[in-house]
């Protein structure tokens, strides 16, 4: 029979010092490290994606941001995340009847600036998406619209 | 070392490290690293938390990132919810996925060299571990948070940054963190525990499809390569067979069920870059590896994806967690053995080794150790009321969240419905016993499985049943789900199994 209370004594020592040790390894180094690599290759993904609009930050295209006046494109409020940033292509069809009425922007237009900013369709199991914040930036800056001037 | 040894040493040097991110826990309000300001976690989350992260569980009954007013632009924290520092993200979080993924690894081998022949011991739990850390882990994790990165994970320690105009003028908080770093070993660890809430639901967590084929891929790369290392370890590479096929038999098994009901589209609590189907897959790969990360709400996805997603973590070997996974199914391939020799009449062998009475109580208490730890505590949370102090019901609906926490906790798979509503003292104390004994016990008792193999005579002739066959390969799969369905079914019936039938008259 193994004499446990022994056998915990002989190894209190090693077993302090390794749990030390994988401490500074995986909890210290090992992101540290990561963190200098990622500022020094990706500043802008590792920064969390931050989108310049005319020389000011406006917000991140990976995470939603609210939109409520009838001129822009809604992000969605029942997603698992509460921030997804896409709204499907079908959803954002059927906001361009109150956008066009609101802004006085042509349905086609409208149309074709979701088709551009159109993603995701390759992926066939996948469902045509567009990034709501991309397709507001579309509009205030192609459209040309006097709806759009105070956000330029 | 022997098996007690080996055991004794992971244990303790386990408990140290959890130790350690019990205090980290405990005190990251007065620790560095710590932009937000958050306190340090009450003594019974940071207890439950430690466990949760050291037994590769990585149940997680707090938000990471905090909890937001006003989502989306989350113009500021709500005050009283516990959220971790960037300190307690790396050295508590980070540090014990690091810790108890290569743990896995290493008692899974340990018990596998029990079935080499002329093996002496079960090996040096120093040894393994340092390998299969610095030449394992480490090294895949880096090129897999490199490249999280590039698909726009953040990584930095800045703090949070503060949007003053958007583009209609309001502000808006961005949450970023040193969230790269973690995502890499919490999904090639099969640990699964988010730097946020919503886990990899979150864009920063997972920007895009790709990142998210990515993480899928890498849940279940360890797992599955763990079989054929069983086969290479002992010599017999056609023994990786019957765990490989049976486990991603019953994996295709799972699929099947979650995709019958009907083609999952986008909905509430599915995430758009996702789409229904990758969110149905991700939920059946995550609980088959018992990793428990999310990419979309449990409760946005038909109870028979609920189902599979217990089918995954009641049998843990589809192909399981880490290093556990091949254990289970060893557990199951000796179970199997006996109930066929017993059935043909021949003597109980695997791999020419003569299966003995005392190996067969070895794997039946293992194999109850789960059902015991799951059953008890669901009944418990109803009967002392805890269930209904945090507003879970008694109908399907309900029964499915409860039941679900402690399969989840005995399984250290992670995923749940309950998240940071079930910070009570209840479920942080019930949870973290049931997730150390799920852990522990079973990995005692097969590294005594694999103890006792050692130095045992093996047979020469080809007298047992062979077990490389695909119809051994059926017959595993079939005691499998005999053994498992028999022992939770009734549970599963009045869960997820009479919710699609409610859902179904109902029209879910």
């Amino acid at each position: 029979m193994l004499n446990i209370k022994g056998e915990l004594r002989q190894n209190y020592g090693p077993a302090i010092r390794l749990a030390v040790i994988s401490l500074v390894l995986c909890g210290l180094v090992f992101p540290l490290v990561i963190t200098g690599f990622a500022q020094l290759i990706f500043p802008s993904q590792a920064n969390g994606s931050l989108v310049q609009f005319h020389g000011k930050t406006v917000g991140s295209s990976l995470i939603a941001q609210n939109f409520s006046l009838p001129i822009f494109f809604h992000p969605r409020n029942d997603s698992a995340s509460g921030v997804d940033p896409d709204i499907t292509v079908q959803d954002a069809y059927s906001q361009i009847p109150r956008i066009a009425s609101a802004a006085g922007i042509s349905a086609d237009r409208l149309q074709q600036i979701v088709i551009q900013n159109e993603e995701g369709a390759f992926w066939i199991f996948g469902t045509p998406y567009a990034n709501v914040l991309r397709l507001n930036l579309a509009l205030i800056d192609q459209t040309g619209n006097a709806a759009y001037k105070d956000f330029q | 070392m022997g098996w007690k040894e080996y055991f004794l040493t992971a244990l303790i040097v386990n408990i140290f490290q959890m130790a350690i991110a019990f205090v980290i826990f405990s005190f990251q309000g007065v620790l560095p690293l710590n932009p937000q300001g958050f306190p340090g976690l009450s003594w019974d989350l940071a207890f439950m938390q430690a466990i949760s992260f050291g037994t590769n569980t990585n149940l997680q009954h707090y938000n990471g990132e905090g909890i937001c007013k006003q989502l989306p632009n989350c113009t500021s924290l709500t005050p009283g919810f516990p959220g971790l520092s960037y300190l307690s993200q790396m050295m508590a979080v980070q540090f014990l996925q690091f810790t108890s993924a290569t743990t896995g690894i290493c008692v899974a081998v340990a018990m596998i060299r029990g079935f080499i022949t002329h093996s002496k011991d079960l090996g040096n739990f120093y040894v393994d571990f340092t390998r299969s850390l610095t030449r394992i882990l480490l090294p895949l994790c880096f090129l897999a948070s490199m490249v999280f990165v590039g698909l726009g994970v953040p990584q930095t320690l800045t703090g949070y940054q503060s949007i003053t105009h958007t583009v209609e003028g309001a502000t808006q908080t961005i949450l970023v963190g040193p969230v790269a770093s973690l995502v890499g070993i919490m999904q090639l660890g099969t640990n699964g525990g988010g730097y946020f809430g919503a886990n990899s639901a979150y864009p920063f967590q997972n920007p895009s499809p790709a990142s998210d084929i990515f993480q899928i891929f890498l849940m279940l790369l360890i797992p599955t390569s763990l079989c054929f290392v069983f086969g290479q370890l002992i010599g017999k590479k056609r023994e990786t067979r019957p765990i490989l096929w049976s486990a991603y038999a019953l994996f295709a098994l799972d699929l099947l069920i979650a995709f019958t009901p009907n083609f999952p589209v986008v909905g509430p609590g599915i995430e758009v870059r996702f789409g229904g189907f990758f969110s149905v897959f991700w939920t059946v790969v995550t609980t088959a590896v018992t990793t428990g990360s999310l990419n979309a709400s449990l409760s946005g996805l038909n109870p028979l994806v609920i189902l599979t997603a217990f089918n995954g973590m009641l049998i843990q070997a589809t192909p399981g967690g880490k290093g556990v996974g091949v254990m289970y199914m060893v557990m199951f391939i000796v179970l199997t053995v006996f109930i066929v020799g017993l059935m043909s009449g021949r003597t109980p062998e695997y791999l020419g080794l003569k299966i003995t009475v005392r190996d067969v109580k070895l794997v039946m208490i293992a194999f109850l150790v789960h059902p015991v730890i799951v059953l008890i505590p669901t009944v418990l949370a109803y009967s002392t009321g805890a269930a209904s102090a945090i507003g879970v019901g008694t109908n399907s609906v309900g029964f499915t969240k409860i039941f679900y926490e402690f399969t989840s906790a005995a399984a250290n798979n992670g995923s749940d419905f309950l998240g940071a509503t079930a910070n009570t003292p209840f479920f942080n104390i019930s949870t973290a016993i049931v997730m150390f004994l799920g852990r522990f016990t079973p990995i005692g008792l097969l590294l005594a499985l694999g103890g006792s193999m050692i130095n045992r005579k093996r047979l020469t002739t080809e007298a047992g049943v062979r077990t490389d066959s695909p119809l051994f390969a059926l017959i595993l799969v079939g005691s499998i789900l005999v053994l498992v369905l028999l022992t939770f079914f009734p549970f599963l019936a009045l869960g997820p199994i009479l919710g699609f039938f409610q859902g179904r008259v109902n029209g879910f």
